[in-house]
């Protein structure tokens, strides 16, 4: 029973201390986590990038730009980091 | 790569395989071509095959063929060549899924070589028929078709689908002397393993489920062609012999009944599910009697089928299968306007013909 107070000190975050992960790593985090999604996607288009080429080499230009496009979610990610850091 | 081999834990690539399919699926022949290639004559289609697509099949046989024979060598192998290639592309699911239904090849295969040498063709007439589409390897098949005997060929499909049904059916080949034993014998194994394997229609995705239903209609479509056959020929044939297990249109007790009695048949279809997608298709069969058109406004509604599902569902199965229905619908037209041509048929006969949509 004498975990209780403690417990509840905790789960109300009365203590005064350190976030568990800190502003930075978050933010890396953050940016970690956005690659994989924009590698996941780029590997669904790129793999139909390569078979559109296959068929119609003319293609090349505007499927670079569709492969690329998931790209974009990394860079607002890189937001965060210059957000945290400021 | 024999059809018995070959389950793998890879993951499907269908976004690469839809995307080289669909940019095939869009260089096909239009209607103005179509338009165009009923006005020709038949060396003048062949000059126009030369300048597309066929360029190289109509190079490769230009030496050994003329005139017709040359257009519908160089359809089939274009046609070969092409699905080969969607064999090569697909892995892991997605090639099983396909090569089910390109087994269809397959079996026509195996079916041309019993035929050839039954009526005791040789090896290279037999070649010259065969569809380098299915799974069977071109080496196999030129193996078997230099076979001796019928024996010879079922021993050669040893680890294959086709060999134990064919075994099995081989004693009544011996007694009756006849094929019919036989080729029933591959073509009930090509429908039923169309079917097996496949995934539970409750736990597969909504496309695999869209698969099924599509094989599924195509059985039934085989089952209702064949009883409008026997309805209409009038042949004292036992239709339940020919029934194919899977569809859900008939099952072998109706299909004995409704087999003497067109009406009937039809009326059947008209309450079915399938009343709805084919109402233009009945009518046309009950006013002009015309079972040709009827089988034509068939396969126009199961590519019209494919087609929807094949955008409703880009990645997915559907977009090849809406390939391989139209692929073959362009040979068979083409094939019909230089015939047509060939027998001196007029334009609107031609066109009656073919399947467009």
């Amino acid at each position: 029973m004498s975990v209780l107070p403690t417990l509840t000190d905790v789960l109300l975050q009365t203590y005064e201390s350190d976030p568990a992960i800190p502003a930075l790593a978050a933010a890396a985090l953050a940016v970690g986590l956005a690659s994989f999604g924009a590698g996941y996607a780029e590997r669904g288009i790129g793999s139909a990038a390569v078979g559109a080429i296959a068929e119609d080499e003319s293609l090349f230009g505007r499927v670079l730009i569709l492969t690329v496009i998931p790209e974009t979610i990394v860079i607002l990610a890189l937001v965060v980091v210059f957000l945290t850091l400021s | 790569m024999s059809p018995t081999t070959r389950t793998s834990g890879e993951s499907s690539n269908y976004e690469y395989v839809v995307a080289r399919v669909r940019a095939r699926r869009a260089a096909l022949f239009d209607e103005d071509d179509y338009r165009k290639l009923v006005r020709m004559g038949t060396s003048e289609i062949a000059r126009f095959m030369e300048e597309t697509e066929y360029e190289r099949e109509m190079n490769d046989l230009g030496a050994r063929y003329s005139g017709v024979d040359l257009i519908e060598y160089a359809l089939t192998r274009n046609m070969a060549k092409h699905f080969e290639d969607l064999l090569r592309w697909a892995e892991g699911g997605l090639y099983e899924n396909v090569a089910r239904y390109l087994r269809r090849f397959d079996a026509w295969n195996v079916k041309t070589i019993l035929r050839g040498i039954y009526s005791g063709a040789d090896a290279e007439a037999i070649e010259s028929d065969l569809i380098k589409a299915g799974e069977l390897t071109e080496a196999t098949l030129d193996r078997l078709a230099a076979k001796e005997s019928i024996e010879g060929v079922i021993e050669g499909l040893d680890g294959t689908i086709f060999h134990e049904p064919l075994e099995a059916a081989l004693d009544d080949f011996e007694v009756e002397e006849l094929l019919v034993p036989l080729e029933n014998a591959v073509d009930r194994t090509f429908y039923e393993k169309l079917m097996e394997g496949l995934p539970d229609a409750q736990s597969a995705d909504r496309a695999t489920q869209l698969y099924l239903e599509f094989l599924r209609a195509e059985i039934d479509f085989r089952n209702l062609r064949n009883a409008l056959r026997i309805a209409r020929s009038g042949a004292d044939i036992d239709p339940s012999e020919y029934y194919i297990e899977g569809g859900t249109l008939f099952d072998a007790e109706e299909v004995r009944q409704l087999a003497g009695d067109t009406d009937q048949l039809v009326d059947h279809v008209r309450d079915s599910e399938y009343g709805e997608d084919l109402e233009a298709a009945i009518d046309d069969l009950e006013a002009a009697a015309d079972l040709i058109g009827f089988e034509h406004a068939l396969d126009a509604a199961l590519l019209e089928y494919a087609d929807t599902l094949s955008y409703r569902y880009p990645v997915s199965i559907t977009a090849v299968l809406s390939y391989i229905l139209a692929k073959e619908r362009e040979i068979d037209n083409i094939r019909a306007i230089a015939r047509g041509r060939e027998s001196g048929l007029g334009l609107d006969e031609i066109e009656r013909d073919l399947v467009m949509l």
